[in-house]
């Protein structure tokens, strides 16, 4: 293993794959934010009143707000006045079929491999692409309609289904949850809207693909599903960026209601651009992600974080209903000067109500891996049960693994189990492949995958195959 | 600087005019002036500050404390309590901080001196140990080491083993509310072995007794120190207890901390400062939460350097609305390679309205290291207690039964057996019998 | 001494036993064999008041009192011994303190004045010998890294040290070399007696041949299908019990 220095030199200087940039016609807002920001937007998608009302409410919280202290990482001067809050291709008319669509979008979603094609939709993938901040095209709606399932752009959701909308949006995650959020509340763009009626399993995966394009536009999107009483639902959100000297802003919302013995299940393959070996550029993706679990129900994240130059994101879930069930799956890899500091936070209120937690951190590079998780009992959560399993990976010696769980517990009857462990990847067991024939690199690749192979399996097959690939090329030749 | 604790926190304006006080007598080091500062500069903590998150100590500010300390009998009743049975050792007796300058037990071998703090604390060959500036966020530990007058300061030197543990014993009592801030340093010179025995123990009443103590622990190269701790200061005691210890080459520390009922608050904050290579350290602990107590166990362990070893266990057996956080931390840097430390907190909450936080931490910069933690949250295991019922063991005795299994862990390795005897009785003392659960 | 009569028990919904019949004498040893999943275990569960077991009907008479009102802890005064299938690790509680305290409660459930320290240590030292269990086993945590033959002599050490009337030993068999077999069966044949039995749960006829039963059951899907002496086990041995399965089958269509 002589090479290791050249191997993990390697890994470092390697370019994002991703990097590119769509020459298309942009509707672009100036940079800068005041209310008439937030009014323009608001006007150019001719929203209703209340809308804007809670918007401007949005923006409020936001100048309230101070830039959080806790993370484990300096978070560096961002200037919101330097951002263009609103960028749409101006050719944004809805679009039959795919032929209609620009060719330079379908051949910048082919390049990213997006599913928006005919192949991929045989597949059984329905995909509502958010290019920038508005949703461009939507696969399979028909078939879908035929369920009563509405799966549409956030956009179009509040011309159609305004009750809806007005009855959810911040019903989870609310304007003034963190400066983030108020953000996003106050500027949201577009995001995706579904729901699925009582009774009704969604017969296919339903999915999303994010992509910031413009330079110096934050993307601002806004997930909103609904799963009604007994209903089913998987969601899957893919996320891809160009490169870029500057850093942009990614601050999403999504939010998960899961009705009465209703699941959801949410999967995230999010692959922004880091930044460069020297850590510059890359995206800021602060997110905030919640679900709420009434009776008997159930939410599952499940996240394969390998992008961004900081990721802040802790995919939650509210268990206000007994019986109901919260999982987090998660793989976050950091390489060159990324920050990953994700985690969960389980809120125990009902009785008997179960959470489970898996978090598999890869640091290599000079990358820095936090695990921040809450798992919090009431003390109405009677027999309440929390498993959680945190390991770390270290690769080389310049990255670092943090893992900082609060376990806070009110409830005698609560049995609540926490689990850490930091190591690096054994010697002896890239010896023992090498022995029977496997190079170092394949070897390592071999050892991630199982490592993380817990979350993996908790993806839908296609993309899966993919979270894979993706974890390998990620850490090409990195042997510790 | 914290104008606002200056006005609603009465002792925040004594500690002021003390210092000034103090100041005024003798030109202070350098390190009670640079604490003074950091003190004015942190304040007292609040749930604001992460690691007073769990810990709202607000309610014991609103008393007023004197912080003067003179010389007092030991009351005949703690005195009566004092001694361990069978324990064969040295025993030193503190009342409010202060020693009194007598040890029982047969004269002391060659190679160890004791001092009061005061007598010693600007000599030359001591005041070294009294020189540190570094006390991070610990807000009380800078409070103490801007206002500590006394204590007591152990030294053994060099290639001596003590043929007996010392006992000192750590007496509280006033008639009035007191703010006590002893300061002690001890140290564990090259290849030398040492056995401390401390315990904490106070009267009840009315008077309110806040205890702020600061230890400094130095363990040069291939030294060792077993070091117990056994808090049970009653009700009106208010125990801050900060104790930093910093090992070199090749030394050992076992450290072995009991909380039992009693005390208000107990908050204790023990750094284990590995400093040089292939130290061993154990940290193990045990707390016992009743009535509407609230204690605190910080621990930080601090790799520095490459090869050392380090193992934690808290246990804690939660009663009545008693709140109980643990927060470790282990911390290893990149130098510290070849790094193995473990950790690992069980809680068992038996009462209904008991309240638990853990927050088990690892901060990990070296990539050749085996670092673990856990913590549990939970109840008896339905199938001892089956078991147990199906000898014909009662099930309240049953309970009993698992309560002193579960602390067990952490009894089980105290060194000395009369110890271990003294506080198992102590912890069955203060178990439930009849209405566990 | 038992008498079991039409018992049903279910545990989180699923039927389990569907109507037991069996009456055991003092100086009696019974054998229950059965198939896996038949019953057997769960029967010893439910005589021994596990919790997650629900009784839906029926009764059990143990010396003209009711079992079934009685807590776990109370039964195993009245005199039930229930050696365990797994025996349970139990680290911190030493095995010495563990039985002392059970032969205190014991005691003074029956009035009896507790045994002095001298008393017990004699006590403890002759029912070693008897079932040939290691001294040093029994001053280590109940149970606790014990090897399986281990943990099942020490199930027999406290049978004989509490010296049940009714002792139910749950496939005490298995898991065990032809020695320590050996070792355990000659422990209970020592502590056999006029006054007290026993009831044997085994899948092997194995046990059978160094305990000798009086009477043979055959359990099959929560009833006994059959009863006889020791020559059933025999039979069982030779002909395996799909037989027997056959026979319930068709018994049930029948009906």
């Amino acid at each position: 293993m002589g090479n290791d220095n050249e191997i993990l030199d390697n890994i470092a200087n390697k370019e994002y794959e991703f990097g590119f940039v769509t020459d298309i016609e942009m509707d672009i807002l100036p940079a800068g934010l005041d209310e008439d920001t937030i009014r323009y937007i608001s006007e150019k998608k001719k929203e209703p009143a209340w809308l804007l009302e809670w918007r401007l409410k949005g923006f409020l919280s936001f100048r309230k707000q101070k830039r959080p202290e806790w993370q484990n990482f300096i978070l560096p001067p961002i200037d919101f006045q330097k951002i263009s809050y609103y960028a749409a291709p101006r050719n944004k008319k809805k679009y039959n079929s795919l032929d209609e669509v620009d060719p330079e979008l379908l051949a910048t979603f082919a390049k990213l491999g997006i599913p928006l094609n005919e192949q991929k939709a045989l597949a059984g993938v329905a995909v509502d692409a958010v290019f920038d901040s508005i949703s461009v095209a939507t696969t399979y709606k028909e078939k879908l309609k035929e369920l009563g399932i509405i799966f549409c752009s956030f956009g179009e959701a509040v011309q159609e289904h305004p009750a809806l909308v007005k009855k959810y949006v911040g019903s989870v995650v609310p304007h003034s949850d963190n400066i983030f959020a108020a953000l996003n509340a106050a500027v949201f763009s577009d995001g995706s809207f579904v729901y699925i009626p009582k009774g009704v399993r969604c017969p296919m995966e339903l999915s999303t693909y994010f992509r910031i394009n413009t330079e110096n536009t934050g993307q601002f999107e806004r997930t909103l599903i609904i799963a009604d009483e007994g209903s089913y639902v998987s969601y899957l959100e893919g996320c891809t960026a160009p490169m870029r000297d500057e850093n942009q802003l990614h601050a999403a919302v999504v939010e998960l209601i899961a009705l009465d013995n209703a699941e959801i299940k949410y999967s995230t393959v999010q692959n922004w651009y880091p930044g460069d070996k020297d850590g510059k550029g890359g995206i800021y993706n602060f997110v905030t992600k919640r679900g709420i679990c009434k009776e008997n129900a159930k939410i599952s994240w499940t996240q394969v974080e390998t992008g961004s130059a900081i990721t802040w994101k802790y995919p939650s879930v509210i268990l206000q209903g007994d019986n109901s069930t919260g999982e987090f799956y998660s793989v976050a890899v950091t390489r060159n000067k990324q920050i990953a500091d994700t985690g969960t936070k389980m809120h125990h209120i009902g009785r008997n109500t179960r959470s489970r937690i898996i978090s598999k951190g890869i640091s290599a590079g000079q990358g820095q891996n936090s695990y921040r998780g809450l798992v919090q009992i009431g003390s109405k959560a009677d027999e309440a049960r929390n498993f959680t399993q945190c390991d770390s990976l270290l690769i080389g010696d310049q990255c670092g693994a943090h893992t900082f769980p609060y376990i806070e517990s009110k409830n005698n009857t609560a049995t609540v189990e926490h689990e850490a462990t930091t190591s690096k990847i054994g010697e002896d067991q890239i010896f023992y492949l090498n022995q029977r024939g496997i190079d170092s690199e394949k070897a390592v690749a071999l050892i991630i995958n199982g490592y993380a192979r817990e979350v993996l399996n908790q993806l839908p097959m296609e993309f899966a195959v993919e979270a894979q690939k993706l974890l390998s090329i990620t850490l090409e030749g990195s042997v510790g | 600087m914290n104008a606002l604790q200056e006005q609603t926190i009465p002792l925040y304006g004594k500690i002021v005019d003390k210092y000034h006080e103090l100041s005024a007598k003798d030109k202070p080091q350098l390190a009670r002036q640079s604490a003074f500062h950091k003190f004015q500069l942190l304040g007292f903590p609040t749930i604001r500050h992460e690691d007073w998150k769990y810990t709202n100590i607000t309610r014991f500010l609103k008393d007023e404390y004197a912080l003067e300390t003179s010389v007092v009998a030991p009351p005949a009743q703690l005195l009566a309590k004092a001694a361990i049975p069978g324990l064969d050792c040295y025993q030193l007796i503190l009342v409010n901080g202060i020693w009194d300058g007598k040890i029982a037990g047969s004269p002391l071998p060659k190679g160890i001196e004791i001092h009061r703090v005061k007598d010693v604390l600007n000599k030359p060959g001591f005041a070294e140990y009294f020189a540190n500036e570094n006390w991070g966020n610990l807000h009380f530990a800078a409070l103490n080491a801007a206002l500590y007058t006394d204590g007591l300061f152990i030294r053994v030197s060099a290639n001596v083993a003590i043929d007996k543990p010392l006992h000192i014993v750590h007496l509280y009592t006033s008639d009035h509310n007191l703010l006590v801030q002893p300061r002690h340093a001890w140290i564990v010179d090259r290849n030398a072995e040492l056995s401390i025995i401390e315990t904490t123990q106070s009267m009840s009443g009315e008077t309110k007794i806040w205890v702020n103590g600061l230890t400094e622990i130095f363990l040069n190269g291939d030294a060792k120190l077993d070091h117990v701790h056994l808090q049970t200061a009653s009700g009106g005691t208010r125990l801050v207890q900060q104790t930093a210890v910093h090992q070199k080459k090749q030394s050992l520390y076992n450290n072995y901390t009991f909380t039992l009922p009693g005390a208000d608050l107990v908050r204790n904050d023990l750094q284990a400062r590995l400093e040089e290579d292939h130290t061993e350290t154990h940290l193990y602990g045990l707390y016992l939460t009743a009535g509407d107590q609230l204690v605190d166990n910080h621990t930080l362990v601090d790799h520095q350097r490459p090869h050392c070893f380090s193992n934690e266990h808290y246990k804690g057996v939660l009663l009545g609305q008693s709140t109980g956080v643990f927060n470790g931390k282990v911390y290893v840097h990149r130098a510290a390679q070849k790094t193995n430390a473990f950790q690992q907190n069980n809680n068992l909450v038996i009462s209904k309205k008991a309240t638990i936080d853990s927050k088990p931490e690892l901060e990990i910069f070296a990539d050749d290291v085996k670092c673990s933690h856990g913590s549990t949250v939970g109840q008896f295991s339905e199938d001892a207690l089956f078991y147990l019922r199906a000898r014909g063991i009662g099930e309240a005795a049953a309970k009993a039964l698992l309560i002193n299994a579960f602390a067990f862990d952490v009894t089980d390795k105290l060194k000395h057996a009369a110890v271990a005897e003294f506080i198992n009785q102590q912890i069955s003392h203060h178990i439930p019998v009849n209405h566990a659960g | 001494m038992l008498i079991i009569r039409n018992l049903h028990a279910e545990v989180e919904d699923k039927k389990i036993l569907k109507g037991i019949n069996l009456t055991v004498n003092a100086g009696e040893v019974h054998a229950i064999m059965g198939p896996n999943g038949s019953g057997k275990s769960s029967l010893a569960s439910v005589l021994a008041g596990r919790e997650n077991y629900q009784v839906t009907e029926g009764e059990v008479i143990f010396e003209d009192k009711n079992l079934l009102d009685m807590a776990p802890e109370v039964r195993a005064r009245e005199g039930v011994f229930l050696a365990f299938q797994y025996p349970i690790e139990i680290p911190g509680v030493s095995n010495i303190n563990f039985l002392k305290t059970a032969i205190s409660e014991i005691r003074a459930y029956k009035g009896q004045p507790p045994l002095d320290a001298k008393e017990f240590l004699r006590l403890s030292r002759e029912k070693q010998k008897l079932v040939e269990f290691d001294a040093q086993l029994v001053n280590r945590s109940l149970n606790e890294g014990f090897s399986g033959g281990e943990k099942k002599r020490n199930e027999i050490f406290q049978l004989a040290m509490l010296e049940p009337s009714l002792s139910i030993l749950d496939e005490t068999d298995s898991g065990l070399d032809i020695d320590a077999l050996r070792i355990v069966s000659q422990g209970v044949n020592k502590l056999r007696s006029e006054k007290n039995a026993f009831i044997i749960i085994t899948h092997y006829q194995r046990l059978l041949e160094y305990i000798v039963p009086d009477f043979v059951h055959v359990l099959y899907n929560g009833r006994i299908v059959r009863s006889g002496t020791k020559e059933l086990a025999l039979e069982l041995e030779e002909k395996g019990y799909d037989w027997l399965k056959e026979e319930a089958r068709e018994k049930e269509t029948a009906i």
